[in-house]
């Protein structure tokens, strides 16, 4: 049996035949039996695929689900927004505010760190905590960052008993 | 978004807070100062005493010394000791056999200086010693001659 004749009987069955045309395939069914045996097996594929499409539903209508899948289309399908500009206050403050917490930070650090004698002293501030010598004076030249303190030491009789260099060494 | 941002970027900050506040501290600590110890004598004579192989004092230290009410001409340097005194200890320049210097760090430029004169204490005396600044010690010596010692800061 060719493939028209196969297409014919499937049309015979789904019922689009033309009456005059129908009768025809009705008096062939009637003379072969293969056409026959072929148009049975085609009722029960029928029947069991119409079984098993009665079972399956979409849980929306079937224009909605169409719809859907429409937009979803449309969704991929359009172009990708542009960001949006960021205004010049905002790109300043990106920057103006880690260069502020940076610049704190080291003020924080250098403050905090800052050397200061234990005593507290400024760095101009002199004392002398102790002093043997009751005959020393202090001399302090401030524009060459000289300070003197001379002193009566040695006496004046050690200072006799002594050679020149004897003194210092 | 700006939920992750937010602990990622503190994290951040308080990171660099706690390098900037360390290093600051390891700077203060290793604070070092180096310094220099002349032993002079000072005289009107042109050249040292004879047998003696002082050289004349440096042309920097020499200026400074003109500049101070010191009567005398020249100034030959004795001894020298370079020495570095790390914050908060003290360090012993010997400068002769009678006269050494002891000095500590006090932090900062802050310095406490004592002259020890043939095993006793002549002086003590606290005071700032910025850099390139010197303290001088000095006295009468035979012949109308005078010593001193000049303590010098180099950094």
């Amino acid at each position: 049996m060719d493939y028209d004749a196969q297409l014919r009987l499937q049309a015979f069955l789904d019922g689009e035949l033309a009456e005059a045309e129908a009768s025809e395939v009705t008096d062939w069914l009637a003379r072969d039996r293969e056409a026959a045996a072929l148009l049975e097996e085609l009722r029960h594929t029928c029947e069991a695929l119409r079984g098993i499409e009665a079972g399956i539903r979409l849980p929306e209508s079937r224009e909605f689900f169409w719809s859907k899948v429409e937009r979803e289309i449309q969704r991929l399908e359009a172009p990708a927004p542009k960001p949006a500009p960021v205004p010049l206050f905002a790109l300043l403050r990106r920057c103006l505010v880690p260069a502020t917490a940076v610049a704190l930070l080291i003020i924080a650090g250098v403050v905090l760190t800052r050397p200061t004698g234990p005593s507290g002293l400024t760095p101009a501030a002199e004392i002398e905590t102790a002093l043997a010598d009751s005959g020393a004076f202090t001399y302090r030249d401030y524009s060459a960052g000289t300070t003197l303190v001379w002193l009566s030491y040695p006496a004046d009789n050690e200072v006799a008993e002594d050679d020149e260099t004897d003194i210092v060494e | 978004m700006r939920a992750k941002v937010i602990p990622g970027t503190g994290l951040v900050w308080f990171s660099m807070a706690l390098v900037v506040l360390a290093g600051g501290e390891v700077c203060a600590r290793a604070a070092e100062m180096k310094l220099q110890a002349f032993l002079l004598w000072g005289t009107d004579d042109s050249k040292p005493p004879e047998g003696r192989t002082y050289k004349p004092v440096e042309a920097d230290i020499r200026q400074k010394l003109k500049d101070l009410p010191l009567k005398w001409a020249n100034w030959f340097e004795v001894n020298r000791v370079a020495f570095a005194v790390p914050q908060g200890t003290v360090k012993v320049a010997t400068m002769s056999e009678k006269c050494q210097v002891n000095v500590k760090n006090l932090g900062g430029s802050e310095v406490e200086v004592s002259l020890i004169g043939k095993g006793k204490e002549v002086v003590k005396r606290k005071q700032s010693l910025p850099k390139g600044e010197m303290l001088v010690l000095g006295g009468n010596a035979p012949n109308s001659t005078a010593w001193l010692v000049a303590l010098k800061r180099i950094e």
